[in-house]
């Protein structure tokens, strides 16, 4: 039965590092905007021509 | 999108902003060997950067697109400097952008911006309408950014337009965080609860218990003071102004199960954390939602109130212009507006003519030719020449602002059975404490037994807390309009929602209600006067803003023929002269006053065609009667199914026209109503609308928001149909946005099962505190079972108020 005192550490710590998780998503923004994401993966990345950097390709990452 | 229509004869479609231009007046570029067609050079412009940045693929994927050209504001980076946030190496810049429409917008802008040499990342958020960028200060200034963004006629607002609506997102990030950590805490709680439920009954070695106890009271702490914490300060608030609201309610019920749970964990009875923790879980998901839907009607709000420029021309004596805040204007001043242009003040035209788009307020697509002594709308968009303007409102005080305020009233409208639970929350509060106090007493003192005393007084409390009388209404209210709201019904508050479940009588309009509202020509008859009877109909016609005009307009494809001195007779008909005659087009009272010959073979051939329920437009050259056009407004489809649906749910139905008795009798029949009144105008038609309901009636009236205005306003509901724009939502407090008169039917019809609903719900939770706190009070619901009945009560009421998603 001293088991149950391990697996709700474990329960608390799972739960609370989610809660982490949560905190830091809706402080980055993560829900901000629930419209425009959808369409992103259609838009067609044609940025072969006139790119002058490569900076740009890292841009979906936020 | 309607790029494919071919244009007017005459006319070029822009290839930026889609709308037609006058071929003289166009700007005909060659790129790539092909020479296409711009209204201006600022959509020119536009199209440049867009197919330079090989984007064109925005011109197929737009969507949503209203017609229109960008709006070109100076931008003045100095504004914007204070919300640059550099680092050194890279700043970045959280802005507000204008314009933006659809998922195709931002990605527009994201490409652009983002191809600028210097640039980092570009995003935007199309729920707020926010861009992000970040760029090296070294390569590249913070002016070229902006400059390219108001370029492409998404001009960046400084702060102060747009701090509402940052307000509004960062409290809905606050009760993100709070509701969210509430979920989180609570689900580990329920765990626990779940386990020392099971030890209540099945035994329980103390030590576990203890342990149990202690992490729940650990997990609940959170929840109380730091998701609940809105409440508690509410409440303080509330009882320090000696007050009574519902937030005392929450946080008395919360705390009350809280500090008894402490207490019990060292004296060794039972805790009920679950209980306080799910009060404010439950609570605070009603709030989330509430908030989720007002950022929505704010940005809505935002977006109309943009349309109003900040600054204007105004016009010197000596004919020069300068740029002026709109709050330095004053009445009867001059201003003036070129093409391209939105109007900044509402005025009446004392100088120029131009066509003007006035769709963001009337919902009218064509454009509306306005001439000296025209009244022209802030908000509305000049498009083919200069104006000058004589103002004749304040800032504050124009069409599109009272809109705008109209719109933001209704938002804080309950509906009035709302009422019966704010005045029993006033009296309830005292109520439950003396009741709770009381039991306290008789068990203490009368039975002798403190821990039953202070068991039972809990139970009281917990069971009291009025969740379920608290969120019966607003939830069904909210979920109604929600379910409706996706059908494309929009309804302005809870009070016309209420009055339309109430409704005895419907009164339509004919014109553009129960028909089409898109009169189209049955019958030429031709007397021979001239040989070209149709072209010069049409041409006169060419500027009539009359529907009636518009068909005869359309139906001549030809070239049209000079009209000098054009006038337009409100009611009558049009008049001008072509050529060296005189022309009219109108009703026989106009050709009567013109002295136009009408004889009697005539007038019996116009009384066949009126009779198969055709209008009649009489046209003569001269003085003499050159023919008639017989036009014939279709019925809507689905109208006699949706008059025979509301004749069976009992409701009165009457139909108002100002059309003659004839065609009137024609429709009505054919749809099945045999009330009708015509030779009606929009005072007669908002009298015969107050006779009934002196005579008792709740009236709902269904019309366009334009001509039936004073009708709209006098109902108890008014209804507009097709048109979601700004006029009719202020006279109106149901807009239906789809063409689709069934949905006369599914509102009401819908709003009868909400209210069925909401009188449910407060019949539960009423009769529901009154069982349960009669059984606390005699000491026979020990707290668990009060608290799972609290629980279950909301849930029942939960539950009910979903039914109204399925309409």
């Amino acid at each position: 039965m001293e088991s149950i005192f391990f697996l709700l550490g474990i329960g608390l710590i799972f739960g609370i590092a989610a809660w982490f998780l949560f905190i830091w998503a809706v402080r980055s923004g993560q829900f901000d905007d629930t419209e425009a994401p959808k369409y992103r993966m259609l838009d067609d990345d044609d940025e072969v021509r006139n790119k002058p950097k490569k900076t740009k390709s890292r841009k979906t990452d936020k | 999108m309607s790029g494919s229509e071919t244009p007017r004869p005459g006319t070029v479609r822009c290839e930026h902003c889609m709308q037609e231009a006058p071929a003289t007046a166009a700007i005909t570029a060659v790129i790539d060997g092909e020479s296409r067609h711009f209204c201006c050079h600022g959509c020119l412009g536009v199209w440049e950067i867009v197919h330079g940045g090989s984007l064109d693929a925005f011109y197929s994927e737009r969507c949503d697109w209203t017609p229109g050209r960008p709006a070109f504001t100076s931008v003045d980076p100095a504004e914007f400097a204070s919300l640059v946030i550099s680092d050194g190496r890279t700043s970045r810049i959280d802005l507000s952008l204008s314009g933006i429409r659809c998922a195709s917008c931002v990605w527009l802008v994201e490409k652009v911006v983002g191809r600028l040499d210097g640039v980092l990342s570009a995003r935007v958020n199309y729920a707020t309408r926010r861009a992000t960028i970040e760029w090296r200060p070294e390569t590249v200034g913070l002016e070229p950014i902006l400059s390219t963004l108001s370029k492409m006629g998404y001009a960046p607002l400084p702060g102060s337009r747009t701090a509402s609506i940052d307000a509004a997102a960062a409290e809905k990030r606050d009760l993100l965080l709070r509701f969210g950590t509430a979920g989180f805490f609570s689900m580990q709680l329920m765990l626990i609860s779940a386990a020392l439920y099971a030890g209540f009954f099945q035994g329980m070695e103390t030590r576990y218990r203890l342990a149990f106890q202690l992490i729940s009271w650990a997990l609940a702490s959170p929840v109380i003071f730091y998701s609940g914490f809105p409440f508690l300060a509410g409440a303080f608030r509330s009882l320090r102004s000696g007050g009574a609201n519902m937030d005392v309610l929450v946080a008395l019920g919360s705390l009350s199960a809280y500090g008894y749970s402490v207490a019990m964990i060292f004296t060794g009875g039972e805790v009920f954390f679950d209980t306080s923790a799910m009060i404010i879980t439950f609570i605070l998901l009603g709030r989330f939602i509430e908030a989720g839907s007002r950022l929505k009607a704010d940005s809505a709000l935002t977006a109309l109130a943009e349309l109003q420029p900040s600054e204007a021309r105004l016009a010197g004596a000596n004919g020069e212009t300068t740029f002026v805040q709109l709050g330095k204007i004053s009445k009867n001043e001059l201003i003036e507006v070129i093409p391209g242009d939105r109007v900044p003040l509402d005025g009446t035209v004392a100088e120029g003519s131009a066509e003007v788009d006035e769709s963001m307020l009337t919902g009218e697509s064509e454009p509306v030719l306005k001439a000296c002594g025209s009244e022209v709308y802030a908000g509305t968009a000049s498009l083919t020449g200069r104006l000058v303007i004589r103002v004749t409102a304040e800032p504050g005080d124009t069409l599109l602002s009272r809109i705008v305020r109209t719109v933001e009233e209704a938002q804080a409208r309950k509906a009035p059975i709302q009422g019966i639970a704010d005045r029993t929350a006033g009296l309830f509060v005292p109520a439950t404490i003396l009741l709770a106090a009381v039991t306290f007493l008789w068990w203490y003192f009368m039975k002798n037994s403190p821990v039953a005393a202070l068991m039972n007084a809990v139970s009281v409390l917990v069971v009291a807390c009025p969740c379920a009388l608290g969120i019966a209404t607003p939830l069904a209210i909210l979920i109604g309009t929600t379910s409706i709201g996706r059908k494309g019904i929009l309804v302005k508050g809870g009070d016309i929602f209420e009055s339309v479940s109430r409704t005895t009588t419907v009164v339509f309009d004919k014109t553009g209600t129960l028909t089409e509202g898109r009169p189209s020509i049955t019958d030429r008859i031709d007397y021979g006067v001239s040989d070209a009877f149709m072209q010069h109909c049409a041409s006169l016609e060419a500027w009539s803003e009359h529907p009636a005009g518009k068909a005869i307009s359309a139906a001549w494809k030809g070239e049209r023929l000079a009209v000098d001195e054009f006038r337009a007779i409100a009611g009558m008909g049009v008049a001008g002269i072509i050529g060296d005659e005189a022309w009219l087009a109108g009703t026989p009272a106009l050709l009567q006053k013109e002295e136009v010959v009408l004889d009697a073979a005539h007038l019996r051939e116009a009384e066949t065609l009126r009779k198969e329920g055709k209008t009649v437009i009489f046209i003569a050259c001269g003085n003499r009667l050159a023919g008639l056009i017989g036009l014939i407004d279709t019925l809507r489809e689905e109208a006699p199914a949706m008059i025979s649906s509301l004749r069976t749910m009992g409701l009165e139905i009457i139909m108002l026209t100002g059309d003659n008795e004839e065609v009137a009798r024609y429709v009505a029949a054919r749809c099945g109503i045999s009330d009708v009144r015509a030779n009606l105008d929009p005072i007669g038609k908002a009298n015969a609308i107050r006779e009934l309901k002196r005579n008792g009636e709740t009236v709902l009236m269904a019309g366009d928001g334009i001509n039936d205005a004073p009708a709209l306003t006098e109902a108890d509901t008014g209804l507009t149909l097709g048109s979601a724009t700004g006029i009719a939502l202020e006279s109106a407090g149901v807009a239906i946005l789809d063409d689709d008169l069934a949905l006369v039917a599914t509102i009401i019809a819908h709003a009868r099962k909400s209210f069925t609903i909401i009188r449910q719900n407060l019949a539960w939770s009423f009769s529901y505190n009154l069982v349960a706190l009669s059984l606390a009070v005699t000491g026979m619901l020990h707290p668990i079972f009060s608290a799972l009945l609290m629980a279950s009560s909301s849930l029942v009421v939960v539950g009910n108020s979903l039914r109204l998603r399925k309409t």
